[in-house]
């Protein structure tokens, strides 16, 4: 999961208006400037249709600790329940699946998408801290770690900023690292396994919780230059590289084996090369009109899994009455497929070393229509509502669909709904 | 003898450091090499403020705008300089940089100010003087020359700042 | 196929040293608000960055700093 620091790199990235080494006590607020809190507390409520639903708060917490130092807090809890794709497709009988170790099972109903069933709570937590190196240079140094029923993650960012041209221009440069392990429930399976050969354990053997040992390395680097243009505008350029490797398999997915006749007659559990090596490059531009505020961002997305995504982003800022504001907000993103993705393996066909038939690495696009409303709360706080939809979709009746499959719709649409509301206060 | 003529010499070289750097603000090292500060005539609160009209005093110029954060923690710092040095000669003079006057008023609403202050929407004085960054401060000894310039505003610093007016303070 | 972004990235690294006036010190006024940061809400941003990493193939570009959930 993509933290961010660039949220505390922002704001030394203000281009110092002001001092020496005063760029990221500028943009502290633009009241008052003698808090030494800030504090962002979050509820978020995210619904997929008739799939997951996440209802996560959050508490962000920024801490003045020196003229121009800052720590930063975070804490994260999600609770997920409902039910998500398991990447085998509709067809005309129910469908039974089991899990890697055989000892539990589910069943989806004739025609309709295969859905598994899951509860998680998730609790995530991050340190960050942000400071001067000389009157040019900002580090900014963080940790995070997150742990979850089937999943733990823990990790390392440094960040180094310095400006120039008389702190006109910036220069970021950045790495981070996680280390991340999983423990699936009801095993992690032998990859493009069989479903028909998991073995039920003798009664009174071992308990659902499943092996652990499946870990993975995740590290990452950037760099980019962010510039002032006008009085009004200020862009940025990122470059990124991030390699993973280990378990990057999802061990609850299945890819559905099917017969001339387009009936499904098997699943294997999907499998997923164990290195990925993934690139962007990132624009994005702030606008201030003459009240209003536009931010609009660019990115082109490549990984060494055939996967090119192009992803465009626009929040407008309209200023209502003193301090409140309406923002309505854009969001079109498009996806080439992992060339190891398939709808379906076809069962006289060789065994692929890697096939996965999860929607997120197929042939995807994401719409997303949002609006936010802020009040300002007294002279130093605000509440603001967001309310987005989400649409992903995909092609659902491919050209290559066999016999029975090409009575349903393979890939169906995803509608989300997602409703935030956030507390901003200085102190 | 001589190891602890050594020492001592490491332990004082530190104050004496400061002690040259001192000696060399007082007298005429400054930044500028003795540059003659630029004239201007500024709007203030009441009456028009002119550089020139204030020769024969000890002038700190400093630019400033609402909307700079360091710029609101050195008012109280001046304001104090202000009041401690105005019968010796010292006048503050805050120009300030905000593109409305409602922008200065709100600010100086929160955060009064017993100094001059001068008006400058269209930062043609801040250019004269070649402003780098905000706030930016100009100390000017009594014939008229910039003795040094300083960007920003720290507290360590600023006691340095005042070392140095009180020893142009000294100068007739 | 990497020389086409390569050639983008390096002339958009040109742009500093270009033509455009330099702003002045003294208008960086508008610059100075919060929500002309380039992350304004760090909280929405942080959110969306979480909720299109597990729903789609392609993630990241703002900056680094980890954090694994299960959910991609």
């Amino acid at each position: 999961m993509q933290l961010n620091d660039k949220a505390s790199i922002r704001r030394a990235l203000a281009a110092a208006t002001c001092t020496l080494l005063g760029s990221a006590s500028q943009t502290s607020h633009a009241e008052g400037g003698d808090e030494k809190w800030r504090v962002d507390t979050s509820v978020l409520y995210y619904s997929e249709q008739d799939r997951v639903t996440v209802v996560e708060p959050v508490v962000f917490l920024r801490k003045t600790t020196g003229e121009d130092s800052f720590v930063n807090f975070r804490l994260i809890y999600d609770t997920m329940s409902g039910a998500s794709a398991n990447g085998a497709t509709p067809t005309n009988t129910p469908q039974t699946f089991t899990s890697a170790s055989g000892t539990s099972t589910y069943t989806t109903p004739a025609g309709k998408i295969p859905l598994h069933d899951f509860s998680d709570q998730r609790v995530a937590v991050a340190v960050e801290w942000d400071k001067p190196v000389d009157h040019l240079s900002r580090a900014i140094y963080g940790i995070n770690a997150s742990t979850e029923n089937d999943y733990r993650s823990i990790g390392l960012s440094a960040t180094r900023l310095r400006e120039f041209n008389n702190k006109l221009t910036t220069l970021t440069i950045g790495i981070s690292g996680s280390y991340d392990s999983v423990m699936p429930i009801g095993g992690a399976p032998t990859p493009m396994q069989l479903m028909s050969s998991v073995v039920p354990p003798p009664p009174g053997g071992e308990d659902d919780e499943g092996e652990s040992g499946k870990t993975k390395l995740v590290t990452d680097a950037i760099v980019g230059i962010t510039q002032v243009l006008t009085r009004r505008a200020l862009t940025q350029f990122n470059y990124s590289i991030g390699y993973s490797s280990g378990y990057l398999t999802d061990p609850y997915k299945v890819v559905s084996v099917i017969d001339a006749t387009g009936a499904t007659i098997d699943y294997r559990f999907e499998s997923r090369p164990d290195t990925r090596l993934r690139q962007s490059l990132y624009w994005k531009t702030a606008y201030h009109f003459d009240h209003d505020v536009m931010h609009f961002a660019y990115r082109y997305y490549w990984d060494d899994w055939g996967i090119h995504a192009h992803t465009a982003d626009l929040h407008y800022r309209m200023e209502l009455w003193k301090g409140a504001y309406l923002q309505p907000h854009l969001r079109y993103s498009t996806q080439t497929a992992a060339n190891f993705y398939t709808y379906s393996l076809l069962n006289s066909s060789p065994v692929p070393a890697y096939a996965s038939a999860d929607y997120r690495l197929g042939e995807l696009t994401t719409t997303t229509y949002g609006l936010k409303l802020g009040v300002p709360v007294g002279r130093t706080s605000e509440i603001n509502l967001r309310v987005e939809s989400i649409t992903q979709s995909g092609n659902g009746y491919p050209a290559d669909a066999i016999g029975i499959q090409k009575n349903y719709d393979l890939f169906p649409t995803i509608n989300t709904t997602v409703v935030q509301i956030t507390y901003t206060g200085h102190f | 003898m001589q190891a602890s003529t050594v020492l001592s010499k490491r332990i004082t070289a530190r104050p004496f450091l400061r002690y040259l750097l001192l000696i060399s603000l007082a007298t005429a090292t400054p930044v500028f090499a003795a540059e003659q500060a630029q004239a201007f005539t500024l709007p203030g609160r009441d009456q028009p403020v002119s550089l020139t009209a204030l020769r024969g005093k000890v002038v700190y110029v400093d630019f400033w705008a609402s909307w700079c954060i360091p710029c609101r923690k050195s008012f109280p710092w001046m304001n104090s300089l202000q009041k401690r040095y105005a019968d010796q000669g010292l006048v503050i003079v805050a120009v300030n940089l905000d593109k409305t006057r409602e922008l200065s008023d709100h600010f100086l609403s929160e955060v009064p100010a017993e100094l001059t202050i001068a008006y400058d929407p269209e930062g043609k004085v801040a250019s004269a003087y070649k402003v780098k960054g905000m706030p930016s401060s100009y100390l000017i000894d009594r014939a008229g020359r910039i003795h040094s310039s300083h960007i920003g505003f720290r507290e360590e610093t600023a006691a340095d700042m005042e070392v140095a007016i009180k020893a142009l303070l000294q100068h007739p | 196929m990497l020389a086409r972004p390569l050639f983008i990235l390096l002339t958009l690294l040109a742009l500093p040293a270009c033509t455009l006036t330099p702003v002045q010190p003294w208008d960086r006024d508008l610059l100075a608000e919060e929500k002309m940061q380039l992350i304004p809400d760090p909280v929405e941003n942080f959110i969306d960055e979480h909720i299109y990493f597990s729903k789609e193939g392609a993630s990241g570009g703002q900056g680094v700093g980890g954090g694994g959930c299960g959910c991609n």
